[in-house]
């Protein structure tokens, strides 16, 4: 009997806790969005772990690369039209990268680039020269980030 | 080419200079706030002057402001629209052109603007204009970033009006602010704290300026000396800056020296996020260029301030 009130209890909650958005709602967008902005920004900080010298794993460098690589393919697609900080609070995207379209993709293709000549550097196994490539893949973040998304409130 | 590749010897060179002239001024105990020069300005500035100038100029940040990129405007050319809560300021033409820009300037004339926010006809300027920092400068430093202002190339660009409401717009007014919240004077250090210390404070107080956005204001725009890099919610443009005291929580007290080093350089925060905003300008204009020592002091000077809360 515990154990059945139990289940119906468990039911509830995981009714309570589904999503009320549907499939690529904009909500599940930017959620979306964001998780895969954390994945890329836990890499670089993985990286900068090694090229601060407080971990000896040069060796990681390329793998963590590849995921700033990876991911960077994906960020045109993550931004679809109205998905804006007009239209929702959750998100810091600003209306201008969906008037300037060309600049955004342009800029999302620059981190592609410079996240794959990370990849040949981190081969070298040089923490200088990763250090100096991800200076460039930082500029690359900016180059989005700066015109593109609001500053914290 | 405008951006001078310096090698690490000039570098290390110009921070031990700048370093010794510090030291050479806090125990002259300067009383008067007239410049004096280390420089006629008659002679011809050598090289090694131009070169420490073109450091002065990234530690000071002077391209941010003075360099119209949004609309590929020349480096140093003035013309950036800086709106603020008092207006929309437009930064000279800093370049040597002798028309529209500083060619006609000696170095005292520099002085004059730098550390006592006046024209060299006498007006005064506003004090979007860092003068309340700079006025820390060292001579050598103010001596070095006029050698290396004058060896750039000349751009003829006339520079156009603030657009300023009233009252603001009376510029006379700004003696009586500069009465209230100017204290002119050349920074002192501390001799209780070490040399990287000291070279951290000035600068963060002095050519960095970073209290010009990380220290909250009063109503009429004067730094609140009681909180010093305490952060404000509402910044020179209007926007969040955030407290850069050690305050564990709202502050960066989790921060380690490297952190904030790395940061400076890259623009990379500890979580792996990049500086947007007026931050992203700071890095690439400024502290990216500066040396890793200066860098360090800058991150050791940081962390042994007083830990505040807010904003």
């Amino acid at each position: 009997m515990r154990k059945i009130t139990l289940a119906i209890a468990a039911s509830l909650l995981v009714g309570a806790a589904s999503p009320a958005f549907a499939v690529d709602e904009p909500e599940n967008m930017i959620k979306y969005r964001k998780a895969v902005m954390s994945a890329i920004g836990g890499h670089t900080g993985a990286i900068a772990g090694v090229v601060k010298g407080e971990v000896s794993f040069v060796g990681h460098v390329e793998a963590h690369a590849r995921g700033i690589n990876e991911m960077s393919k994906l960020i045109t697609q993550l931004f679809p039209t109205g998905t804006d900080n007009g239209a929702f609070k959750d998100t810091r995207a600003l209306p201008a990268i969906w008037q300037d379209r060309a600049k955004f993709d342009a800029a999302a293709q620059a981190l592609q680039d410079e996240s794959a000549k990370l990849i040949e550097v981190a081969q070298g196994g040089d923490a200088g020269a990763i250090g100096a490539q991800l200076q460039n893949v930082g500029k690359a973040c900016g180059g989005c980030h700066k015109p593109f998304r609001a500053e914290k409130k | 080419m405008f951006r001078p590749a310096l090698s690490q010897a000039v570098l290390i060179r110009a921070g031990l200079a700048a370093a010794l002239g510090l030291v050479v001024f806090s125990a002259a105990a300067q009383t008067t706030t007239r410049p004096t020069t280390t420089q006629p300005t008659t002679a011809q500035p050598s090289a090694e002057s131009v070169t420490r100038g073109g450091y002065v100029l990234w530690a000071a940040g002077c391209l941010s402001c003075h360099t119209d990129s949004k609309n590929k405007g020349q480096p140093l050319a003035g013309g950036r629209a800086l709106p603020t809560p008092f207006g929309t300021f437009y930064p000279p033409n800093i370049t040597p052109d002798r028309d529209t820009g500083i060619g006609g300037w000696t170095v005292e004339d520099l002085s004059r603007a730098l550390r006592e926010g006046r024209a060299p006809d006498g007006r005064h300027y506003y004090p979007a204009f860092p003068y309340t920092s700079y006025t820390g400068m060292a001579d050598q430093d103010v001596a070095d970033l006029w050698a290396y202002l004058m060896a750039q190339p000349p751009v003829a660009r006339a520079n156009q009006s603030h657009e300023l409401p009233l009252p603001f717009r009376f510029r006379a007014l700004l003696g009586i602010w500069k009465a209230m919240y100017f204290e002119p004077g050349r920074f002192a250090g501390n001799p209780a704290k070490d040399a990287t210390w000291n070279r951290g404070a000035y600068l963060v107080a002095a050519l960095g300026h970073c209290g010009e956005c990380h220290t909250p204001r009063g109503a009429l725009g004067g730094m609140d000396g009681d909180r010093p890099l305490a952060g404000t919610a509402k910044g020179p443009q209007g926007k969040k800056v955030p407290n850069i005291t050690p305050h564990a929580k709202e502050g960066i007290g989790d921060w380690r020296e490297s952190d904030t080093t790395f940061f400076l350089k890259t623009g990379f925060f500890p979580d792996g996020d990049v500086a947007g905003g007026a931050m992203a300008e700071v890095i690439d204009d400024g502290t990216s260029h500066l040396n890793d020592a200066d860098r360090a002091a800058i991150a050791a000077y940081l962390r042994d301030l007083p830990p505040l809360p807010g904003p």
